[in-house]
């Protein structure tokens, strides 16, 4: 069985020859480089940079080298501009604090406080304010927020939309028909397609990381009291964005076509550690009526299976996901409350795929043993694995400073399934 | 007559406008500004707190709350300061070394005022010794530590360790909390408690300073 076949065997519900693995195709299921360049080295290769393909959360580029040694089923397609607005190319070295060596886009322009944090700028312009900061010592950047003073009474959806969405280019549309045909042709690995303009309200990029002068509400704690205070405002963002995700859907399809099994449709958070971010009337009230339109549309017209990224405890809203069409759901954060990994495979194991839950990154992974990391490997197997309907993936991306040792114990124990 | 449940309903309704209109009124009044506080902001806070923990209120109910007791508090405040009304205690709160992820802090620090105490925010990726520096200069009771990165989270430790070298272990408590964070870390890392989330962070702040507060209640 090709990677492909058994990939689209799982997001169909039946029992492949052994479970398919996922790590770099998306921004959400990939790597950090610091702990990349450990696990290249556990692996027997040669040290060499590490290519961020996100400097946002520092991602690695997973070369093709480790997939192979890792058996990984999955190839990411995704355009080369990245959260902070500028292209992934002329690559120049660079130095995470930790050491590790990375290869970094050429317009990574970077300045250095005082206190030794870094900055870095929206479409690489240093003229602008610096639209996210890596702590001294840190791993991965995190959004700023440059909140202008807010007009309430003249709130513009579309000022907020026009500098965040946009019908793709020609250039960009041919880059993801070239890209996917490539990889189609010439490898037997099940493409994963990242369109992410499904995703309202997604809270990293609410401050408009790729934006110079971000306009509206743009701190993220202030738009979470909007949906309160200003709910037609938040909805008129949603709708415009969503004619654009729909406009694109259809450039996309004649861009990729069924080049694609899956298509990364939203990475909006709605859970948190306990519970919902918004309650589920919320949910229904302000975002289901587009996540239902954008989800017919994938479905009428395209045989991809549609992707949501939400963290944290989404136990009262997975019903509606069900019913919105969602196929595949990750990263499922087990370590949530009521996230349990039998009663959602037991509840929902023939309605959605689980992508991910293959080990707690909050607590097995950073702080336990190898045996612990390797009985809760087997056991998310068993239970998600059974009958299909599973692409293994840790809870999110892996994260720095995790023990190698634990990592190494992750595939080797998901090798035997 | 000035309604002091009024002042709680609208708080819990998140009437910012309301709630600024109604303390001025009850001030005006002559109501006992003590009286305002508990009977009036801190009540309905305690509703709110008690509605996000049965699921009834979600994040952005708890901040539009929050925001209106804030509203009240500014107009009370400098009168609290003024007549030497003490609050339930000084906590010193900030995120880890190295993490920026504030929200969750924040909105500890307003459930914890909107309860009495009296809240120091020295805001994001906070070094040990700052953490100890400030609840020494506040002669505060509890320092609240938050981190959402399981990389960052682990200089809690360091803040622990710093208070205990700085002679000041038992007299200020450590409270920590954050997504990735346990009762068990809490107490590998001798940490006094841990809550898991904003509304349970002011019932441990509470049991935590009790012994204390009780000294300065008098």
């Amino acid at each position: 069985m090709t990677s492909r076949e058994r990939i689209r065997e799982v997001i169909n519900h039946r029992k492949p020859d052994r479970i398919p693995l996922d790590l770099g195709s998306t921004l959400v299921t990939g790597i950090q480089a610091c702990i990349y360049a450990k696990l290249r080295k556990a692996l027997g290769l040669k040290g060499q940079p590490v290519k961020i393909i996100d400097p946002f959360q520092m991602l690695a580029y997973v070369e093709p080298e480790i997939m192979e040694k890792l058996g990984i089923d999955t190839a990411g397609l995704g355009l080369p501009t990245n959260l902070f607005g500028f292209k992934n190319e002329n690559w120049k070295p660079w130095r995470l604090f930790d050491g590790t060596k990375v290869m970094v886009p050429k317009k990574f322009i970077t300045t250095t406080d005082n206190e030794g944090n870094i900055y870095i700028y929206p479409k690489g312009d240093t003229s602008v304010s610096p639209c996210a900061k890596m702590p001294k010592g840190g791993y991965y950047f995190d959004v700023l927020v440059r909140q202008e003073t807010i007009d309430e009474e003249h709130l513009d959806p579309w000022e907020w939309v026009k500098d965040q969405y946009s019908v793709y280019t020609e250039e960009e549309l041919r880059y993801l028909e070239e890209t996917a045909e490539d990889l189609h042709r010439n490898t037997e690995l099940s493409i994963v397609g990242s369109f992410w303009q499904g995703g309202f309200g997604d809270i990293a990029l609410v401050p408009g990381p790729s934006i110079k002068q971000p306009k509206g509400i743009r701190d993220p704690q202030k738009w979470i009291m909007a949906h309160i205070l200003h709910p037609e405002y938040i909805k008129g963002i949603f709708n415009l964005q969503c004619e654009i995700a729909l406009e694109n859907l259809n450039l996309y399809y004649q861009a990729v076509g069924d080049n694609i099994d899956v298509i990364v449709v939203s990475g909006t958070d709605f859970g948190t550690q306990k519970g919902t971010f918004i309650s589920p009337d919320m949910y229904r009230d302000m975002y289901k009526p587009f996540h239902k339109k954008v989800n017919d549309w994938i479905h009428k017209n395209t045989p991809w299976k549609i992707f949501y990224h939400t963290c944290g405890s989404v136990v009262s809203l997975l019903d509606d996901f069900v019913e919105v069409g969602i196929d595949i759901l990750n990263p499922i954060q087990c370590s949530a409350k009521g996230m349990d990994p039998h009663m959602l495979k037991k509840k929902y194991g023939d309605k959605l795929v689980f992508w991910g839950g293959g080990v707690d990154t909050q607590r097995t992974l950073p702080f336990g043993t190898p045996e612990e990391v390797r009985r809760e490997v087997r056991e998310r197997c068993r239970i998600f694995g059974e009958g299909g309907g599973f692409v293994f993936n840790p809870i999110h991306n892996i994260q720095a400073r995790i023990p190698i040792e634990n990592l190494v114990a992750v595939f080797e124990t998901v090798r035997s399934f | 007559m000035a309604d002091l449940k009024e002042i709680a309903d609208n708080l819990i309704k998140g009437n910012a406008p309301r709630v600024k209109e109604l303390v001025k009124k009850a001030l005006d009044e002559r109501v006992e500004v003590e009286k305002i506080l508990n009977e009036g902001l801190i009540a309905g806070m305690d509703v709110v707190g008690k509605k996000f923990q049965a699921n009834e209120f979600y994040v952005p109910e708890m901040l539009i709350a929050a925001r209106a007791m804030k509203t009240g508090m500014e107009i009370i405040r400098p009168i609290l300061i003024q007549e030497d009304i003490k609050s339930q205690g000084i906590v010193v709160l900030g995120t880890a070394k190295g993490d920026l992820h504030d929200i969750g802090k924040n909105l500890v620090g307003m459930m914890l005022e909107g309860a009495g105490f009296e809240v120091i925010d020295i805001g994001i990726d906070v070094a040990p010794e700052v953490f100890v520096q400030a609840a020494k200069e506040k002669k505060a009771h509890l320092i609240g530590v938050s981190a959402l990165l399981t990389t960052t989270m682990v200089s809690m430790k360091d803040v622990v360790k710093a208070l205990k070298e700085a002679g000041l272990d038992g007299k200020v408590k450590v409270m920590i909390g954050g997504a990735p964070l346990t009762q068990n870390y809490a107490d590998e890392i001798e940490a006094d408690g841990y809550a898991p989330d904003a509304a349970s962070a002011v019932d441990k702040a509470k049991e935590l300073l009790k012994a204390v507060r009780d000294e300065i209640r008098g």
